[in-house]
Parts: structure tokens; C-alpha cells; sequence
């Protein structure tokens, strides 16, 4: 180490973004995907979408767990030396603009297209037509009225509850004939029923919809009979909704966490979204009533919660401004006869979701299950998809006797609720469920099966970047790998002993655990590469997450950057770590791919001096990540896999339609394709993968059908 | 499918752990799993002699686990041994019946030399090079929580084995107790060891060159990654063990258990056990060390593969623990000649009766050890060598014998000399079951027409040939001597192996001219 660098100060905050602040930016970035006139309407619907349920659920936890910050007077600096009180104070500035890009994305661009395709939104009541009114009022009548629960406020009935995310209607009201003061009334909008209103409309004419707070405004007067209204706006509000649980504490941590989400509902209210004209004095009782302040007023120039294009991106009849969905393809390795087992043995297999499909995931748990050598399934679940085939398949299993411990992560954010039902479903089929480690959240991916074969235990190991989830897995772009190697299983048996609350094993063989052991492996292996460096040998990082924040990770890249190591790395969302500083990061070249397909693979590839290591796992470099969770690294060693996964890289790095690239002035740009061919890698992956289907198949059959012609 | 699925479970001072195997002859031993649970019942049963209900019922949840992780590998059989800290527990009897009952899991409780040898037994299992490395001066350090057994080798046999009280749990709590500064450790350690290992090297290692050491140690092997691949491995020079050690010595604790991957609790222990390693390497000179990284539950799952002929060492046990016996005879000046001609003489007529006694190969095994010690007392005192051996017997450790075994032992060399304590009287002070002193007497028998065989010490009785034949066992001697002395004598030695087996010995001889 030179004495300069000895003496370089790699954590100085001035070389670190916010990571709340960098989550902005990657929430922008996928609003330009929604901005982009190259990609189909209604994609772009969705992507806007998309920007609007991150935004609430960055304010649900992110947000509030800054405002707890300040609450009690936390005012530690951040890695980029921000206090939780400057924090907010910058956030509140961007995400305003944010919301404001959102809104004239929605009104300026998308509406005026949807028109000129023949979908018409009736922005308010007002705007309808006599004929349209009159339907929209049966409509009211017959559907949505039955269901509505309209509260008024006076002395002797207090402020109802206004539930987290939930669409409001909020109205000063005046007993009829009388001169009182004004009261506040509100009604919930229902969130059974659908949000956007189809009017008939006559075959082939422009369709026409409405939302469903503007078909009850319209008629709200039917619901406070003995008032008058003086005026109607939709609210909205966020909660804090990060769950404090005393897990210690708690006696029973699954009843402990239904307790908690009952209670979120009631958590502080931390934003308030409101109707950009909504009447002063209306404003006011709100305001005052969920004791909320100005800076965290959202005044919206459009409908509010615009989750609701998800649904119109749904509407039948606009296939053509949608994206061909893509067929995940199959996987070549598993064409063929034979159970999965005996094609595991034939070599390890790679699996690259959504391009190939998931199937042979969800069939290596469902053969499991059947097959009668089969002695036991271990699993660890973070989120699943509802309906979960990977579910009944272990309560098959353990219906047929095998073995099956399944440890169910209670505390996977928003999913909670969800994974207790089936934990409890798992529990009555007979398996052996473990409900989270204690101050640790389970997010490792990884699936045993323990099989006696003739000469012995055999035993299969599934391990993965993405969750355990058939869903998602169409959606989210994640590697796996199905190998039978003895040393992965020894390293798979012992991370489950750990998991069921045993000692550690003596050592590890090839995994590389967090909390454990993980982050030093990492900080071990960007060292490797700086001291190759320094020592005039090649080096070279090539680093894929869905995040970078880890402040010890990013200063090792800053070393290593400055001893002259090429570092690339593909991050899709939080980036903490600033490129081109003088000295310092020069050598870092940061981009992100934001696509059609979620970005979620984890790929960390090391030069190493001419022997290149490829790693793969469930971590981001994140400090929850490496130290608050359990997590799982897992190496990549046979050549030909590692091949394709060097290619699956090197096609990311070529993207130059879906990639963003981070500039030293810390903001995100497009790749400039002057002179260049467009190449977007997400769309490359899907045609190789239909190409190596047909191959396989192709190849199969000529295989099959050659006849033998003529006897030497 | 010629795999059998073991359970070893392995109930320490400390841990309680179990090893999954598979067993064929084909594979032979293959470690499946290894599940360990941290409890300390050493340090309760130390200090109280009995285990507290919430052990109790920590180790009979854990033990029910196994069970289940048994039944998900369709394990055939089982076996799970106790060690010091059940041993020392007053109520063991009732405590294992419990456990028993609420997990279903038999416990059973070995001594500690049954332990050493199981040890000992799993290293021979390694192979050849175990038999390959005896031959040069070799000691096996087999390091424990509440004690150290040092074996030594040489030319392939055991010499001895001794059991030193430096534990690595011991010497830690001794350290501990003394609120020293860290600086101090290395020194007072060093004065706490040297004590004990000075006998032992007065003793038994003057004039002899030890080679090798190989080393019995979890935290060591576990930091030096051994054991897991090829025996030869695991096998590293005593330069490079120091520089080891040093390293250990610089770092810090949380420095050491990111480098080596252990738990930062284990950095003590293990800095205790390198201190000691490093103490014999000092001591013996050796310049190789050889640390295969066994466990108990691997002795156990060898001594499971041997009983069950799937597997076996061409490592001869039964002479190590005969090389040993005859190391201690040697050590009380028993005549080297005179205990093999015993030995010879109680053999031939074992072997000619086998349906009279219903004894066994182990029973064999045990007259052998009792001939070859019948005289040791003689080194004490000359009247009285009866008790003074059986004391000898008692307070020796026979490496591979179980405390029972030894007791038998004992008592066939006590009565060999003494007029024999019929069951009543003989189970007054130890815990003698009935197996056990009907096979005391049957040997004591033997034994006695033997020693009265070779009455005038000059092994006249060599050659002989016993035949048994009605109510008679016709002892031919084929020998040039006058036999006058023996004929005379024996009628009165002869009579209590009438008592026993209802056969009288009667003498013939054949002349060789």
C-alpha cells in the first residue's frame, strides 16, 4: 500500500450519495421508462404505475423510519454526512419534483395518447354527458353504494380512523336548514371494488372510463341525506408502517407479528396526498385531525394513488399497445427422459428467469415430493407467490412421509400476513416449519433434498438469486443453480442444522454465510484484486446487485478502484457510491438496467489473476444485507457455466437502450448510441433463449429419428 | 444396498453432537452429518455431581431431535456414549433411565480410557499411514475439555498411555479463576503444564525419539482446515505449526475468527490447545505433526463398521492393548519370559474348554492381561502381592479396557493369590454384577491351575497340551525336567478349578528322552 493511499480518507462523506436520495433517482429512472415514446402505451402506463407504488412504500418505510429518527433526536450523519432532519428536508424537495413529473407524465403525455387510441379517461364528474350521468348513477346505486360506510364528524362522534393507502373522500357538510358551522364527513372508496369505471360506449367508438371517487363524489349528496355539501375532495394518507417487534420479547413471534399488522393501521400518518384545488378549510381539518405538517402535503394535480393503471394497463382490447408477452422458454438441460434427479447428475444446470422458465424449480420440490427415495426437503421461503405450487408441493411431501422442514421468513416486509397463512397451512400438512431466527430475517435462497440412492445418500441442492416465488419469477430477472456436488450439500445440511438453532459446522466448503462470514469474503476478494493490481497482475470486478450502500464494501472499491483495478458495476436501484472522483473512483464505472424484467440477479465476477472466480447469491452490498440477515454466496465452478454467465454479462454491459449510466455529477444518463447499434439486453436474452429451445429440440429429434442406413 | 445409516451421538462436557454415517464396505465410513448443540453439563456435574431439571430437559429436547433427524435418514442403528460428564454424575443411573424413557435414545456411559481408545481407534481408521508413521517414535495427543491422554508408540506398538489433567475446559477455567492480564497467559500456562508433563517425560520418554505427534483436537484442525480431504493433508510440519501458533498469538480474537472461520468463543480454547501442542512438540523434539480432525462419534461409528464386519483396520488393536500391558509388567519388573509362559499356559487351557466356561475372544483377551500382570505387586511388597496388584491394576490405565473389564482384571490377579470372596462378600464395595464375578472366578480358576503349573519359575510347562476329556482336563507336558514340585503342589490349586467347573486337572507327562 502506497503511503498516499495510506493516508486516503476512502469514507469521507463527500465521496458517498444518500441512499434515500439515490432511491429517488432509481424511482426517476423508471418514470423515464414510463416517459419514453419508444416503448408501447400501455408499458409506459405501468411503468408509471410502478413509480407510484414504490413511492408509498418508500415513504412507509423509508420516510418513517427517518421521521422515528428525528422523533427522538437521532441525529447521526448518514455515510454521505446527512443528518435524518437534512435528510428529510432534501427528500421532501424531490420527491415533490418526483410527483410532479408523475402527474404531467400522466396528464401531458399519456391521457392525450390514450385518447388519440381510443380510451378516453373522464377526468371529472362534471364532463359527463347526460347519458353517461345517468348510467353512472345507476351504477353508484346498484354497486357501489351498498358497500360504502359514510362517517360524519361531530361532538359525539369522533375522527373515524382513515386507513393506511386507503382513497377517501372528504367533504364539509351543513345540516340542512340550519346556519351551524360546518362539519367534516368522509367515506372510504371501497377497495373491493374495481377503481376504474367502464362507460358503454358504442362498438368501435373511443371506450370510455371514469374512476370510482369521481362516480362517488358525483353522488355524494345521496349519502348524508340531511346535510348540504359544501364541497367533496379525494384524500389520501401514508402511515408509518415499519414494524417495531420486541422480538425478544415476544413470546410468540407469529402472533407477535398478526398482532403488529393490526397495529399498522394505526401507525402515524406521514404524508398526506389531497386534490391540488381541495377547499382550504377542508384541508385544514384534516391536517389538524391526523396532526400532520405543510412539508408533508401533497397537493395532486390528477387522480390520486395512481396504482390504478396497473389495472387499466390490464383492460382487454389494447393488446397492440402492449408488449408481446414473452413465453419463458425451456430449459435444454431438463429435455428429456428421466427424473430431475438423474438429469442433475449429468452436471450442474443453470437457470436464468424469466428467459427460461421456472418450472424445473417448482418440479425438482414437486419429484421431490413423489419420489419414493427421497428422504427429506429442507427449504427456507422469503416470499412466495399466493397459491404457491412450491407450497402444496411440500405438504405433499410431508403428506408422503418425507422429512420436510421449511424455515418461513414471518418478517419479509408487506408480506407478513400472507407467509403466516401458509406457514400455518405448511404446519397442519406435517412439516417442520421454523419461523425466522430471532434479530435476523432469513432472505438466503436455497432448497435441500436428501435422497437414498444405491451407493448412499445423495443429496440435491437448488440455490438462487430470487425468491422461491413462480409469480414473480416471469417478472424478475434471477439465476439458479441445481447441482449435486458433495461439497454444496455438506455446506446446504449445515447451513439447515444452523437454521434449526445448531452450532456452526467446523468449516464451510464452498458457501459463504451472512451474517457470518459473508462480508469478509467479499472485503477478502475486492482485496485479491487490489493487491493484484498493485502487483502489475490483471484485476478486474465485474459486480451485479439490485444495491450498493455498504459502506466498508464501497471503500474497499474505492482502494481498489485507485490501485488501478477495472470495476463495472450493474446496480439497478440504491447507489451510494459516486463515480469519477479524482483519485478515487475513476476506474468505477456504474450502470443501471432498468427494463420490461425487473433486474434481480446477483453475479459477482473476480478476475483473480487469470483464474476467474463468478459468485452468486441472494445479498445485495447492503449492510442489512450482509450483517442483519442471512444470506447466502455461492460459487459458480464449472467452465461452461461460467462461460454463459460471462456472457450474460458482458451483454448487460453492452445495453445501450435499457441502461443507465452514472455520471460523475451523480446523475443517471442514457447510454449515447450515436454510431452504435441499439442493443438491449433483455430483449437479446429472450431471443437466445428461444433459439436455444429450438436448437435443443431441433437436435433432439434428429437425434431421435436417425435410422440406421446401411450394417458395416 | 449394503449402506448402513449410523447414529453416533456423542454426550460431552460440553457438547452434545451427533454424526450421521453411512457404513459399507465398499465406501466404508462417509460422514453424512454433523449436528452439534452447545451445553455445558460438564460444569454442573463438576461442581454439584448432579444435573439440574433444566439440563435435563434441554438435553432430553435436543436428544428428541436427533431422534427425528434419525428417522429422516432412516438411520438403522445408533449408539450414543456419555463421557466424563455423565460419568460424574451421582444419580447417572436415574438420569439415563429418564432419558431413555423420554427420548427413546439408549445412553451409555464410557470410561475414559474406552473413550481414548474409541479415539484412538478412529485415527488407526485412517489408514495406512497411521501404521506407516507408528514405526518411528510417535505420541497421540488427545486433547480434551477436562483432560489430555498422551499415548506413546514405537517400533508399531503402544507403549503407554497416560492421562494428563490439562483439559483445555480445565486450564481454562484455572486461567480464568487466576484474573490474569492476557499478556500473562502464555507464561502461567506454561508453569500449569510443565509440571505434569515433567513426570511424564521422566518417566517415559527418556531415551526415546518421538517423531511424530498426531494430535486429537477440534479447534486445531478446525482452524487448519484438516481432516476433511486426504489423511496426508493433514499432516504438517512442526516450523510450520510454530509460525501457526505465533500467528494466533499477534491477532486479536475477532481478527483470528474471521481469518480462520471459527467462532469467536472457540479463539480461547483453541490458543489453550495450540499452547499444549506446542509444549510436547518442545518436549519430544518431533518434527511432524499429524492432525486428522476426529471426533468421538467417529470412533464410534468405526467400532459400529468393526462389530458389524463392514469394515475393519489392519491395525491389530488387541496387540496394542497386550504391548501396552506387557510395558506396565516391565515397569514392576515382571519377568518378560515368566508372563508369557502364564499366558501361554491359562491360553491353552482356555482354548481346550471352550464349552466348559461359555467365555469369550474378550474374556481371552482379559486372562492374557491378568497373566501378564499376575505378579506386579512383587515390585510393593513381597507379602501380600495379591492386593498390592489388584491396587497396581486398579490405578493403571489400560488403554481400550472399560473400568468393568479392568475390575475383572484386578480381581482374577487378586485371587490368583488370595482365597476367593464368593459373590456376597466380593460385591460388598465395588458394583460387581453377577456376569461379572462369574467370570472373575472362572478366570481366577484358570489362572490359579496355571500359576500352579509353573510353580518353580522355569517354565517347565512350555509345551503343553490340555485335553479335555469326561469329568478330566489331561494336561500333558512335554518337558526333559523333573515335574515333582508342580505334582505335589498342585492338588490344592487344583481344587478350586474343581469348585468352578466341576473337572479336575490331572497332570501327565511325556518325557522327551
Amino acid at each position: 500500500m502506497s503511503e498516499s493511499d495510506k493516508n486516503k480518507d476512502y469514507r469521507n462523506p463527500r465521496y458517498y450519495t444518500n441512499r434515500e436520495l439515490s432511491w429517488v433517482l432509481f424511482n426517476t429512472r423508471v418514470l423515464n421508462e414510463a416517459r419514453d415514446k419508444n416503448i408501447p402505451l400501455f408499458e409506459r402506463l405501468k411503468f408509471l404505475s410502478i413509480t407510484a407504488s414504490n413511492l408509498d412504500e418508500f415513504f412507509m418505510v423509508r420516510v418513517a423510519s427517518l421521521k422515528d429518527m428525528v422523533a427522538v433526536n437521532y441525529d447521526k450523519p448518514d455515510i454521505a454526512g446527512l443528518t435524518p432532519q437534512e435528510q428529510l428536508k432534501e427528500l421532501g424537495r424531490v420527491t415533490h419534483e418526483l410527483v410532479s413529473l408523475q402527474y404531467s407524465t400522466y396528464t401531458r403525455s399519456l391521457l392525450p395518447m390514450l385518447e388519440k387510441n381510443g380510451l378516453h379517461v373522464i377526468q371529472a364528474h362534471e364532463d359527463l354527458t347526460e347519458e353517461e350521468s345517468r348510467y353512472v348513477d345507476r351504477f353508484f346505486m346498484d354497486n357501489v353504494y351498498p358497500v360504502l360506510t359514510p362517517m360524519a364528524v361531530d361532538s359525539s362522534r369522533p375522527f373515524p380512523l382513515i386507513r393506511n393507502k386507503s382513497l377517501n373522500i372528504g367533504a364539509l357538510v351543513k345540516k340542512k336548514g340550519e346556519k351551524k358551522e360546518l362539519e367534516f364527513a368522509t367515506v372510504q372508496v371501497p377497495s373491493v371494488l374495481p377503481r376504474i369505471v367502464e362507460i358503454p360506449a358504442e362498438a368501435g367508438k373511443t371506450r370510455k372510463v371514469i374512476l370510482l371517487e369521481e362516480v362517488i363524489e358525483k353522488n355524494i349528496e345521496k349519502l348524508f341525506l340531511n346535510y348540504d355539501i359544501v364541497c367533496a375532495h379525494p384524500f389520501r394518507i401514508m402511515r408509518n408502517a415499519d414494524l417495531s417487534i420486541e422480538e425478544d420479547e415476544a413470546e410468540d413471534l407469529l402472533k407477535e407479528i398478526e398482532r403488529q399488522l393490526k397495529k399498522r393501521q394505526w401507525g402515524q400518518a406521514i404524508r398526506l396526498e389531497a386534490e391540488a384545488g381541495i377547499d382550504s378549510r377542508l384541508l385544514e381539518i384534516i391536517e389538524k385531525e391526523l396532526n400532520i405538517g405543510e412539508e408533508d402535503i401533497y397537493r395532486i394535480p390528477g387522480p390520486l394513488d395512481l396504482t390504478f393503471l396497473m389495472k387499466m394497463y390490464g383492460m382487454e382490447g389494447f393488446d397492440h399497445l402492449k408488449k408481446k408477452p414473452f413465453a419463458p422458454q425451456p430449459v435444454p438441460a431438463m429435455e428429456g427422459e428421466g427424473s430431475i434427479f438423474d438429469k442433475i447428475r449429468k452436471g450442474d444446470i443453470l437457470l436464468f428467469h424469466p428467459y427460461e422458465t421456472f418450472t424445473p424449480v417448482v418440479d425438482f420440490i414437486r419429484q421431490a415430493a413423489r419420489d419414493p427415495q427421497v428422504l427429506a426437503i429442507k427449504q427456507t421461503l422469503y416470499r412466495v407467490s399466493g397459491n404457491s405450487p412450491i407450497i402444496a408441493a411440500l405438504a405433499q411431501a410431508a403428506e408422503n412421509g418425507k422429512q420436510v422442514s421449511v424455515l418461513v421468513e414471518l418478517k419479509a416486509r408487506f408480506d407478513e400476513e400472507n407467509n403466516i397463512v401458509w406457514a400455518k397451512m405448511l404446519e397442519k400438512a406435517g412439516c417442520h416449519v421454523i419461523y425466522g431466527l430471532v434479530g435476523l430475517k432469513t432472505h438466503s435462497k436455497i432448497t435441500l433434498v436428501v435422497r437414498r440412492e444405491e451407493d448412499g445418500i445423495a443429496r440435491y441442492v437448488h440455490l438462487g438469486t430470487g425468491n422461491y416465488n413462480d409469480a414473480t419469477a416471469k417478472l424478475y430477472t434471477d439465476m439458479g443453480l441445481l447441482t449435486c456436488s458433495e461439497a454444496i450439500g455438506e455446506d446446504a445440511t449445515a447451513v439447515f442444522n444452523m437454521l434449526s438453532g445448531y452450532s456452526e459446522p467446523l468449516s464451510w466448503n464452498k458457501l459463504s454465510i451472512a451474517p457470518l462470514w459473508l462480508k469478509d469474503k467479499f472485503l477478502y476478494l475486492i482485496g485479491r484484486e487490489t493487491e493484484n493490481a498493485q502487483n502489475g497482475k490483471k484485476a478486474r470486478i465485474i459486480a451485479k446487485m439490485n444495491a450498493l450502500c455498504d459502506q466498508d464494501i464501497i471503500a474497499a472499491l474505492y482502494r481498489a478502484s485507485t490501485a488501478g483495478v477495472k470495476i463495472d458495476l450493474i446496480v439497478r436501484g440504491i447507489c451510494c457510491l459516486r463515480v469519477g472522483i479524482p483519485g478515487v473512483s475513476e476506474n468505477i464505472r456504474v450502470r443501471s438496467i432498468v427494463g420490461n424484467f425487473l433486474e434481480h440477479s446477483r453475479i459477482f465476477y473476480f478476475e483473480n489473476a487469470g483464474l476467474p472466480e463468478i459468485y452468486m447469491g441472494s445479498a445485495d452490498w447492503m449492510p442489512r444485507n450482509l450483517e442483519r440477515r442471512v444470506e447466502i454466496l455461492f460459487p459458480v465452478e464449472k467452465e461452461e457455466l461460467k462461460a454463459r454467465i460471462m456472457h450474460i454479462l458482458n451483454c448487460q454491459l453492452k445495453d445501450n437502450v435499457k441502461a443507465n449510466i452514472l455520471t460523475k455529477d451523480n446523475v443517471y444518463e442514457k447510454v449515447d448510441k450515436r454510431g452504435k447499434k441499439a442493443y438491449d439486453s433483455q430483449e437479446a436474452f429472450c431471443l437466445e433463449a428461444i433459439q436455444t429451445a429450438k436448437e435443443k429440440k431441433d437436435d433432439y429429434h434428429k437425434r431421435v429419428f436417425i435410422p440406421e442406413t446401411h450394417i458395416v | 444396498m449394503g449402506v448402513k445409516t449410523f447414529a453416533a451421538i456423542d454426550v460431552g462436557s460440553y457438547e452434545l453432537s451427533m454424526k450421521i454415517f453411512e457404513v459399507s464396505q465398499r465406501k466404508k465410513i462417509r460422514e453424512i452429518d454433523h449436528i452439534r448443540h452447545r451445553i455445558e453439563l460438564g460444569t454442573e456435574t463438576y461442581n454439584t455431581g448432579k444435573l439440574s431439571n433444566e439440563k435435563v430437559d434441554e438435553l432430553c429436547r435436543v436428544l428428541t431431535e436427533f431422534q427425528e433427524i434419525m428417522k429422516g435418514y432412516q438411520v438403522t442403528a445408533c449408539k450414543a456414549y456419555g463421557t466424563s460428564a455423565i460419568r460424574e454424575m451421582k444419580n447417572r443411573m436415574i438420569i439415563l433411565e429418564q432419558i431413555k424413557l423420554r427420548t427413546g435414545i439408549h445412553v451409555d456411559v464410557i470410561s475414559n480410557s474406552e473413550q481414548r481408545f474409541l479415539d484412538y481407534k478412529s485415527i488407526a481408521s485412517k489408514g495406512a499411514f497411521f501404521d506407516e508413521m507408528i514405526v518411528r517414535g510417535t505420541a497421540i495427543v488427545d486433547i480434551g475439555g477436562g483432560s489430555i491422554q498422551v499415548s506413546l508408540f514405537d517400533k508399531g506398538s503402544l507403549v503407554t498411555t497416560q492421562n494428563l489433567k490439562l483439559g483445555i475446559l480445565r486450564l481454562r477455567e484455572k486461567l480464568v479463576s487466576l484474573q490474569l492480564k492476557p499478556t500473562h497467559y502464555d507464561e502461567i500456562l506454561e508453569e500449569l503444564v510443565a509440571g505434569q508433563m515433567e513426570v511424564l517425560e521422566k518417566l517415559y520418554l527418556k531415551g526415546k525419539k518421538i517423531e511424530n505427534i498426531i494430535v486429537v483436537d477440534e479447534y486445531i484442525s478446525n482452524a487448519l482446515g484438516t481432516g476433511k480431504g486426504d489423511a496426508k493433508e493433514s499432516y504438517i510440519e512442526a516450523v510450520d505449526f510454530e509460525g501457526f501458533r505465533k500467528g494466533i498469538r499477534s491477532k486479536s480474537p475477532s481478527e483470528m475468527a474471521r481469518e480462520y472461520h471459527i467462532a469467536e468463543e472457540s479463539i480461547f480454547l483453541l490458543y489453550i490447545s495450540t499452547m499444549l501442542v506446542q509444549h510436547i512438540l518442545k518436549l519430544t523434539e518431533a518434527g511432524h505433526l499429524w492432525i486428522p480432525g476426529v471426533t468421538l462419534c467417529d470412533g464410534i461409528a468405526y467400532e459400529y463398521a468393526e462389530q458389524n464386519r463392514l469394515y475393519s483396520s489392519d491395525h491389530d488393536f488387541e496387540k496394542d492393548i497386550i504391548d501396552c500391558t506387557q510395558n506396565i509388567s516391565k515397569r514392576y519388573m515382571g519377568s518378560k519370559k515368566r508372563g508369557e509362559t502364564l499366558e501361554k499356559i491359562a491360553t491353552t487351557i482356555f482354548d481346550s474348554m471352550k464349552k466348559v466356561h461359555g467365555l469369550g475372544k474378550r474374556e481371552r483377551l482379559l486372562l492374557r492381561l491378568a497373566a501378564l500382570l499376575h505378579d506386579c505387586g512383587k515390585y510393593i511388597t513381597l507379602n501380600g502381592v495379591g492386593m498390592a496388584s489388584y491396587e497396581i491394576v486398579m490405578a493403571t490405565e489400560i488403554i481400550g479396557l472399560s473400568h468393568t473389564e479392568r475390575e475383572i482384571v484386578a480381581n482374577v490377579v487378586k485371587y490368583n493369590y488370595l482365597d476367593f470372596d464368593y459373590y456376597q462378600e466380593m460385591n460388598k464395595g465395588a458394583v460387581i454384577d453377577r456376569q461379572t464375578y462369574l467370570c472373575i472366578a472362572k478366570l481366577t480358576a484358570i489362572l490359579r491351575v496355571a500359576t500352579g503349573l509353573d510353580r518353580s519359575h522355569k517354565e517347565k510347562f512350555k509345551d503343553i497340551v490340555a485335553v479335555h476329556r469326561g469329568d478330566e482336563l489331561i494336561l500333558t507336558v512335554n518337558t526333559p525336567y523333573d515335574i515333582t514340585l508342580e505334582k505335589g503342589l498342585f492338588t490344592p490349586r487344583a481344587a478350586f478349578f474343581e469348585e468352578i467347573f466341576s473337572i479336575t486337572p490331572v497332570i501327565k507327562q511325556k518325557r522327551i528322552m
